[in-house]
């Protein structure tokens, strides 16, 4: 009966709709510390008691939108929630301090849409089509 | 049967050395073919009384002379292996339930992906990346060694130079479909300029997708510059 009685302590800690929202998405009723929020409104949670929360799904996050995608986590919270970090990006001075001014926003993976990657050459062809040019009667050649 | 007669001339332990074989297999098809009891000619000399009987009446019996004692009650039934078998199979089925009750009970141990996302190692190598020096300037400088020690010859390069100068690449290709994901690339290059970042979330639909440019490769960097940087900072102390 462990699992019931977590899945009530959670639901009593989240509150019933934020256990609703959890049963649509997750599946399971977790509660845990809000770590942070990432630039699209993903919320990203941790609880690491070990009784509360089987170790290894310790970490999760809570996406924005409801076409959900594992690749609308950002880079740096990419790096947390897949445990690589060990600090959020908000606590990370590394990630922080090594988080250069021109860095692109980031997308999720597009494939299948519109703005899905075609790949194109990025070098002048190396032939081209002859395009026949006519001097008109009287010229000298160049 | 000349061979016989050839044996028990040549003594008792001899007999015995060379028809082991022969007499063991006559009686197991004795036992195979027949139903009735296996009466050994041997067995009873080996029986009977050496000293002569006196009294008329006197005659040892034993099983064999009897019907129906000789009757083995575990012939037709199960042997002991089967009803051992099923005895321990059966406590095995109860264990294995047993366990799957206490499963049923417990937490799950399922990762639930992309929620919650299992462990990756800061080595990890996923999706190619071209990084940039921290002005911007870009960092491959086109010598084409992850071309050439790429097992798979997923790169392309083609070079030249810039207005200013320095050589760059104008054609940097890695198709993604033919990459092993080997790292090779990675550690041939003397600039860090290509990385394999710890995106593997870049499936795509179609395979003209991965056939990936100079700009992606870019791009990718670009994007996950932050990602990449501290990744090799918490490995720098072991390279």
């Amino acid at each position: 009966m462990v699992s019931l009685a977590r899945t009530i302590r959670s639901i009593r800690r989240v509150g019933l709709r934020e256990w609703w929202r959890q049963m649509q998405y997750i599946g399971d009723a977790k509660s845990g510390r809000f770590v942070g929020q990432d630039q699209f409104g993903n919320r990203y949670f941790e609880n690491l008691n070990a009784e509360e929360e089987v170790p290894g799904r310790h970490r999760w996050v809570d996406y924005a939108q409801h076409d959900y995608n594992a690749t609308q986590v950002p880079p740096e919270w990419h790096s947390w929630i897949h445990h690589i970090r060990k600090d959020p990006p908000t606590e990370d001075r590394i990630v922080q301090n090594l988080s250069p001014p021109w860095k692109a926003p980031w997308v999720e993976n597009l494939t299948g849409t519109r703005g899905a990657f075609r790949t194109y050459n990025t070098t002048k062809p190396k032939y081209e089509a002859w395009e026949p040019k006519s001097l008109p009667r009287g010229e000298s050649h160049p | 049967m000349s061979f016989v007669r050839a044996l028990v001339a040549a003594g008792p332990s001899a007999r015995l050395a060379a028809g082991r074989v022969t007499a063991s297999r006559f009686a197991l098809a004795h036992r195979w073919h027949s139903t009735s009891p296996h009466h050994s000619h041997k067995h009873k000399d080996y029986l009977e009384p050496e000293a002569p009987v006196r009294s008329p009446g006197v005659h040892v019996y034993t099983a064999a002379d009897e019907p129906g004692k000789d009757y083995d009650p575990y012939k037709d039934g199960p042997s002991a292996i089967d009803k051992a078998v099923h005895l321990f199979f059966f406590t095995e089925i109860i264990r294995g339930m047993w366990i799957v009750m206490e499963q049923f009970f417990r937490p799950p141990y399922t990762i639930m992906y992309p929620f919650e996302k299992g462990p990756l190692s800061p080595r990890f190598r996923g999706e190619h990346a071209l990084r940039r020096y921290p002005s911007g300037e870009e960092r491959c400088i086109a010598c084409k060694l992850c071309e050439a020690i790429c097992p798979a010859q997923a790169i392309t390069i083609e070079s030249e130079a810039r207005l200013d100068g320095s050589r760059r690449t104008t054609r940097y290709d890695i198709d993604m479909t033919k990459c092993i994901y080997c790292g090779f690339c990675q550690e041939a290059c003397p600039v860090d300029a290509i990385v394999e970042t710890q995106n593997q979330e870049f499936s795509t639909e179609t395979r003209e997708e991965l056939l990936y440019n100079k700009e992606k490769l870019l791009a990718n960097g670009d994007r996950a510059e932050a990602e990449i940087a501290a990744n090799l900072h918490s490995d720098h102390v072991y390279r």
